[in-house]
């Protein structure tokens, strides 16, 4: 039997668990200007966004080409900050520990979500109907028609599924943080919003064993409605426009580029609250390691998925899969595959190899933000590419191979604004979510002060780890 | 692990070394059987050498039969040793000290195994090293771009670190051996293999850093192989079904399935035949469960995959090849049993805590996912050869022969009779493992519940 409960590592005041409640209460109620200077920076990026939307749109929506760079944009969201809750919920089925300091940051990327789905309304009048006789998950056999919005109602109400289980997974993740800032904080907006959300929450152990069982629930829920949504959108807004494209292990390659992509964006987040948000005590080293290690493995991962298409491609050497290698890597994107390449996989693994770099406070988030950049250039490579293609919605066209490879298309003005409005509203979101809900999960580092102890063993200090079940 | 038995290190010596120190009554009897089955097989092996393949059921267009198959299927269980030890091994998983033994050895037996078939299918097996780009008095050069030639590569490579893998975690039970055996020439040839272990600080930090390394380095060859043996299929484009993207990791995630079932089903053996219920308690196999629904979950979506995109494809040939798969006699009962026991039968089984901590569900249920996932690798390669050529005169059909049927009982029966020989001789269990997670299991009281805990360092 172990001995008796030490103090917290990371600060020796913080001894009892109403010592980590009172202080991330406090950092929770604080705002610094700084703060405002940045979520005003990025602000200001989204107001160019809406801009940039409105110039696009006043184009019309019948020519799918000058569309590519807003559907590159929705598809990054949604490979970053919406798979970025699987770095909360699978550590917490597993019971990793490590997990405790960083699982809000992750659930709060859900928020954005809201902001993914409504880019998500004008694709539904970007991509063309299946009445253009293009290949599609939702054929009939003997000869039936296919109903030609299959693709967009069911990919609608998939997001939909996602952003909803999203946000109920993150509002029963902070039940309890709402209950406490309704007990503690002083009047104002954020009390009555508090109390609100708390719903009657008093911490009875019904309510903890319900609270348990529904994030177990909610979680598992999420993940799987991810992949099924990296399944529809990856076939139904990107494969099906490209004739001759058929890639069984796409959708899983796009969802693996999906968990490297959010475990990027938790690192670099918790990077930032580490160094400039006042969290030291909380998110330590041992968080950055292990989001590093996991960036390494799910970087190799990728680049195996990304290499068995390959191989299959490259060996069948098929009229139509030529095409789709010179569209998509050799061709006009070859600069946009290149990057990809080398910020996705040379570099994290390279640098993932090398164990001082791997283990500094550097090494991972400037790894994490290569990861970021090489997800953004895939997006552009997959999405504009396929969205160039001539005749997208022409049934005289022949759905069976590329005939005629595309140029370039780079980004105009109105693409330019739309890309940074994207990046800058998914920051500014997330960025105002955390003035609601604290950043740190107040009762899972409570939690973590029974479930650990330190106590000497022979001539040393060791860690000691409860692991209920 | 609520259910924990803690014992002190006399006993765990005594438990673990009862096999090697002593003899089970059926040991003997089970290891005459064996050998008789393999014999029998190697018998069929010999007369078909003498008479040539014209005695196994392969024909003109079904030229890949039973072998291969069954080459696959063991590949497969080849995955259950680096899956159980090396992955668990870095996530720090406690649950896979008693389990990681005896699923590195069968990794290594199933290797052998694996190797076997292809051996005997090509017919003659003396020219088999014509497969290495070593010809240079000939100046005849096997295609370095084939697969084919990449396989032996690969499968050698892995049942090399495989092996040195279970080596590098016997060395400190090789040592208690040479310390409890009474025979000085037992002594001298458990003492020369322990490599002088005495158990200092250095030795152990040596080991510890070995295995993590090898955990590491072995992930990529695991990877490997199994991603070579799908592609000795999907590079091809002449055969309708095998031309996808999808089978490396298909074949991969399914390799896992099978591998990690059979593990399980290890387990229950272990339980009954060495009584070794001290150590594989029901909390173990709850565990192994677990991880099963998650794999056969994500096998079953590869799966899907598979078959959306064969029908999204809408090709006539496509088309039909599924319907032959589906509807027609006798594939369409063998694919109908397949996904009973490789996915309908199984999870929703596991769901039940009940099923998942009992030896008995747990076996019978890995036993039907090993049955169902040889008849998957079976659809895969026959109906595609039937079908193969364009006009229906030259489709064809495939039966086994009693040759092909022995030989293939022969594989099961070899891996069988070396985990049996390898238990006589050094504990399937992890003596040192067991005695670690010993001393680093601990409790905490909060309130008034006592929660397991493990010290980290």
């Amino acid at each position: 039997m172990a001995s008796g409960h030490a103090e917290h590592p990371g600060n020796p005041a913080l001894v009892t668990a109403e010592d980590v409640t009172k202080d991330l209460l406090g950092k929770h109620e604080g705002t610094s200007n700084n703060f405002w200077r940045v979520a005003s920076v990025f602000g200001i990026l989204l107001i160019l966004g809406i801009i940039g939307f409105v110039m696009r749109l006043s184009d019309g929506v019948s020519d799918t080409a000058v569309w590519g760079y807003y559907a590159a944009m929705f598809a990054f969201i949604l490979t970053t900050a919406q798979s970025a809750p699987m770095v909360a919920i699978a550590p917490r089925i597993a019971k990793a520990h490590w997990r405790r300091p960083i699982s809000r940051v992750a659930e709060l990327w859900t928020v954005v979500g809201l902001f993914n789905l409504l880019l998500f309304i004008p694709m539904l009048w970007i991509l063309p109907p299946l009445s253009d006789g293009r290949r599609s998950l939702w054929f009939y056999f003997d000869g039936g028609d296919v109903p030609s919005y299959s693709p967009h109602i069911w990919s609608t109400l998939a997001i939909l599924g996602l952003v909803v289980i999203g946000v109920a997974l993150l509002w029963m993740s902070a039940l309890p943080d709402f209950a406490m800032v309704r007990d503690h904080a002083p009047d104002g907006w954020k009390k009555r919003w508090a109390t609100r959300l708390a719903r009657g929450w008093i911490g009875s152990s019904a309510q903890w064993n319900m609270q348990k069982h529904r994030l177990g629930i909610l979680g598992a829920f999420y993940f799987m409605m991810l992949i099924f949504v990296h399944f529809l959108i990856s076939v139904d807004f990107l494969i099906t426009l490209v004739p001759g494209w058929v890639d069984s292990l796409f959708p899983i390659t796009h969802a693996a580029n999906g968990l490297q992509a959010g475990v990027a964006t938790v690192l670099l987040t918790i990077w930032a609250l580490y160094k400039f948000g006042g969290y030291k005590d909380y998110i330590a080293f041992d968080q950055i390691w292990a989001l590093g290690k996991l960036l390494f493995a799910l970087s190799l991962l990728w680049f195996w998925f990304w290499f068995s298409s390959f191989n299959i491609f490259w060996y069948g050497g098929k009229p139509e899969e030529q095409a789709i290698i010179e569209l998509l890597m050799s061709g006009p994107y070859r600069w946009a595959f290149f990057g990809v390449f080398f910020f996705n996989f040379l570099f994290p693994m390279w640098t993932m190899m090398w164990n001082p770099l791997r283990r500094s406070t550097w090494g991972p988030p400037i790894i994490a933000a290569s990861v970021l950049i090489g997800t953004f250039l895939d997006r552009i490579r997959l999405y504009v590419s396929a969205y160039s293609i001539d005749g997208i919605g022409n049934p005289a066209i022949n759905k069976h191979v590329v005939v005629e490879i595309p140029e370039t298309i780079y980004p105009s003005l109105a693409d330019i604004f739309i890309m940074l409005g994207a990046l800058g509203g998914m920051v500014f979101i997330f960025l105002m979510a955390t003035r609601l809900i604290p950043i740190v999960n107040i009762w899972e580092q409570r939690e973590l002060k029974l479930y650990e102890i330190h106590k000497t063993f022979h001539r040393t200090v060791v860690k000691v780890l409860g692991k209920p079940d | 692990m609520q259910d924990h038995i803690q014992l002190d290190q006399k006993q765990i010596n005594d438990d673990l070394l009862a096999g090697v120190l002593g003899m089970p009554k059926w040991w003997l009897p089970a290891v005459l059987f064996l050998t008789l089955v393999v014999f029998a097989g190697l018998g069929s092996f010999g007369y078909m050498m003498n008479k040539g393949l014209g005695v196994t059921g392969l024909n003109r267009p079904v030229m890949w039969g039973f072998f291969i198959v069954n080459f696959v299927f063991w590949i497969g269980i080849s995955h259950a040793g680096i899956m159980i030890s090396a992955i668990l091994r870095l996530t720090q998983a406690e649950w896979r000290r008693p389990v990681t033994r005896a699923a590195e050895v069968m990794t290594v037996f199933s290797l052998m195994a694996a190797l076997h078939t292809p051996l005997f299918h090509v017919g003659r097996p003396w020219r088999e090293m014509w497969v290495f780009p070593y010809d240079f008095a000939r100046g005849v050069w096997p295609n370095v771009r084939s697969p084919f030639v990449w396989d032996p590569s690969a499968v050698g490579t892995y049942l090399i670190a495989s092996s040195l893998f279970v080596f590098i975690a016997l060395i400190p039970d090789l040592a208690v051996i040479r310390d409890r055996a009474v025979n000085p020439l037992v002594k001298k040839i458990y003492g020369t293999m322990c490599l002088g272990w005495r158990g200092t600080p250095r030795q152990w930090k040596l080991q510890a850093v070995a295995g993590i390394l090898l955990s590491a380095l072995v992930l990529p060859v695991f990877v490997s192989v199994h991603s070579i043996v799908s592609w000795d299929f999907a590079v091809l484009i002449g055969v309708e079904g095998w031309h996808s993207t999808i089978f490396a990791p298909y074949f991969i995630i399914g390799a896992i399935h099978s591998g990690v079932s059979a593990v399980a089903m290890l387990m229950a053996l272990s339980v009954w035949l060495w009584g070794l219920d001290k150590y594989l308690r029901p909390d173990h196999f709850d565990a192994i469960g677990r991880l099963l629904i998650v794999v056969a979950t994500t096998w079953f979506f590869f799966f899907f995959l598979e078959w959306v995109f064969a029908l999204y494809t809408l090709e006539g040939v496509e088309i039909s090849l599924r319907e032959l798969q589906v509807f027609q006699w006798p594939y369409g009962m063998l694919f109908l049993i397949f996904l009973a026991t490789a996915f309908f039968i199984p999870v929703p089984m596991w769901m039940f805590k009940s099923v998942r901590r009992s030896a008995f569900w747990m076996f019978f249920t890995t036993l039907l996912v090993n049955v169902g996932m040889w008849l998957e690798r079976f659809l895969i390669i026959i109906p595609g050869l039937v079908r193969r050529q364009p006009f229906t005169f030259d489709w064809g059909t495939y039966h086994p022969s009693i040759i092909e049927i022995l030989i293939v009982a022969e594989t099961f029966a070899f891996v069988a009779l070396g985990m049996l020989l390898f238990s006589k001789f050094f504990p399937l269990i992890p003596i040192f493992d067991i005695k670690e997670g010993m001393v680093v299991r601990d409790e905490i009281k909060i309130g008034r519940r006592i929660v397991p805990a493990t010290i980290r360092e």
